[in-house]
């Protein structure tokens, strides 16, 4: 054993405690896994990961840093918070990317590009496959959740690594106002996530034209105002009983497939905030970008709250 | 505006990193109010974070060294086991000098709680508690939520010591380790449950038995199994010394299932006081931003 630097970062908030936390040792090196699983169920944390040199195949890709992640039970190929809270450490921790404005992350799952932009990083959307899930289905979650059919405004079987039902509701209220029962939840979905909108920015239509106007301009120049200043436009909560997650406080990955979802169907504008983890004292903003490529890119805030050392 | 305050991460009731109950210790909570207190002792997500003060003056007449004040996720809890002796270690390793040699004295919101120094371990004075016998009827149904039958049942009583237990003690350390609980179940009836069974493998036949296995069912707290548990192992020690269940001297393991190797010391002193003893460590050590 011997002393490894270690920070615990708050992931998709500005504000100190408000979002999702994530245990960051940023030595890794000659740890087993079973080392590195026993912490991560120590540290108690929805994720604990380890930063690495990346391997030679995956540096001369230009991979800046290998990360492993972990959760109490289990090492994971990828995740969201996971991935913007351990690029913000390592930059922290003085990293430099062979690229400025790119950085590139190498885990289990493969090589993911991070960005920068401005003191956010976001990451590139893994591919995203989905379909309708069927309609008993549906019936079942609305009542664990005690929505009425009506409130429902779309369903998909999201899978962009893990696989989430979302959910889509008539508003903002809804989503806030749910009282789930998570037992009647469990065994339904390995997640569920919801989503309401604001119903103000613009009618359907005007939605979907942003939408082509960001595909063709890019999304950068091209996004509603809403999207320009921080105020959030969709709010998101998730809820993974199966996994004794009651409610997540920030879902990376659940964003990152909503996202896809909701602006290809013209449903959101190809820029917007998306508020999670109000319900529980949270403040978590996740912002959302599609780029003139359709590559969607899931970002948010970082802070580093307890920095030290580690005995492992 | 946040302030750096020394911090440290502690493992307590083992002497093993991460075999133990981990424990958030702000080492210096002063000028935090309530609010900024639960809203990190709710971002760590451990059982329990706790912030380190100067003693009250009323407090410090009566020979308090320092005070704590100790927070779940969810509230504040005025004494707990673990906590204490997390937070002890950490206030001498931060160099915290005691006003007597081998004995600290802390301010918590129950009262003051002393701490006596043995060799590397600390043990902290069982508080007085209270028991009785359950109900048979809730007896019954916790058998079945554990999936026990009733011949493997030993004794069982309710116990208090500001935390509440049902006590159950079984016939055998593998009935311990072989349950699997209802979790939901133990949740609608109301309580929590520890199990205990006195391991007499390794007892010499003329020797009264000097370990006890022992788990910690909390669903009602959302913890569906706890560790290694203080408030837990300070009442049962109470109650199995009194019964003549246990040795006035024994060592308990908890958290086997669980993956952790917790290890209590119990101790009943020549006055008929019970002390909960275990060795801490330090795993983290730094600043908390807050």
């Amino acid at each position: 054993m011997r002393q490894r630097r270690f920070k615990q970062v708050d992931v998709f908030t500005a504000q100190p405690y408000l979002g999702n936390p994530l245990a960051v040792v940023l030595d890794g090196s000659e740890l087993s896994t079973e080392e590195m699983q026993s912490f991560a169920r120590w540290t108690n944390l929805s994720e604990t990961t380890f930063l690495l040199p990346p391997s030679p195949e995956a540096a001369a890709q230009g991979a800046d840093y290998r990360v492993r992640i972990f959760t109490p039970g289990d090492e994971l190929p990828f995740a969201g918070h996971p991935t913007l809270g351990s690029c913000h450490a390592w930059l922290q921790a003085g990293g430099v990317p062979q690229n400025e404005g790119l950085i590139v992350q190498e885990c289990a799952k493969g090589l993911v590009p991070l960005r920068r932009d401005g003191t956010r990083l976001a990451f590139a959307a893994p591919s995203l496959q989905r379909s309708a899930p069927d309609a008993a289905l549906i019936a079942r979650v609305a009542a664990a959740l005690g929505l009425q059919p009506a409130q429902i405004r779309a369903a998909q079987w999201l899978n962009n690594g893990p696989t989430w039902l979302g959910l889509l509701l008539d508003s903002m209220d809804t989503v806030l106002a749910l009282q789930p029962d998570a037992t009647a939840l469990k065994g339904l979905a390995p997640g569920v996530g919801v989503a309401g909108m604001d119903a103000a920015p613009a009618a359907p239509d005007l939605i979907v034209r942003s939408n082509r106007e960001a595909r063709a301009f890019g999304a950068r120049d091209a996004g509603t105002s809403t999207a320009d200043d921080d105020t959030p436009s969709v709010e998101v909560r998730f809820f993974a009983p199966d996994i004794g997650v009651l409610e997540d406080p920030v879902t990376g990955s659940f964003n990152a497939s909503l996202a896809q979802w909701l602006i290809a169907d013209g449903i959101a504008p190809a820029r917007y905030v998306a508020a999670q983890g109000t319900c529980i004292g949270r403040a978590g903003r996740v912002f959302i970008t599609q780029d003139a490529q359709d590559q969607v890119w899931v970002g948010g805030d970082s802070v580093t709250c307890i920095d030290g050392q580690v005995t492992l | 505006m946040p302030l750096q305050r020394p911090f440290a991460q502690v493992d307590v009731f083992t002497a093993q990193p991460y075999l133990g109950n981990p424990l958030a210790v702000v080492l210096d909570g002063a000028g935090l109010n309530d609010a900024q207190m639960q809203g990190f002792a709710r971002w760590t997500n451990l059982s329990e974070t706790t912030f380190v003060l100067p003693p009250t003056p009323e407090a410090a007449a009566q020979g308090a060294d320092y005070r704590v004040r100790i927070f779940t996720p969810g509230g504040e809890l005025p004494f707990a086991g673990h906590p204490t002796l997390g937070s002890c270690h950490a206030w001498l390793e931060a160099g915290g000098t005691p006003q007597a040699q081998d004995r600290i004295v802390q301010e918590c919101t129950k009262g003051l709680v002393q701490i006596c120094r043995d060799g590397t371990r600390l043990a902290f004075a069982a508080p007085t508690f209270q028991r009785k016998n359950p109900s048979p009827g809730l007896l019954a149904q916790v058998a079945h939520a554990l999936g026990l039958t009733a011949k493997q049942i030993i004794s069982a009583q309710h116990l208090s010591n500001g935390t509440d237990w049902l006590g159950v003690l079984v016939d055998d350390r593998q009935t311990v380790l072989q349950l699997q609980p209802d979790h939901p179940a133990l949740k609608n009836l109301g309580v929590k449950v520890g199990v205990a069974a006195v391991d007499t493998a390794r007892a010499a036949p003329d020797l009264i038995a000097s370990k006890l296995e022992v788990r910690a069912f909390a669903s009602l707290n959302g913890i569906q199994e706890d560790p290694v548990t203080g408030s837990l192992n300070a009442s049962l020690a109470q109650w199995l010394i009194a019964d003549e269940y246990m040795p006035a001297s024994y060592v308990v393991h908890q958290g086997t299932c669980i993956q952790r190797e917790g290890r209590i010391h119990i101790r009943q002193d020549a006055s008929g006081q019970v002390w909960v003893g275990g060795d801490s460590v330090t795993c983290i050590r730094g600043t908390a931003t807050i």
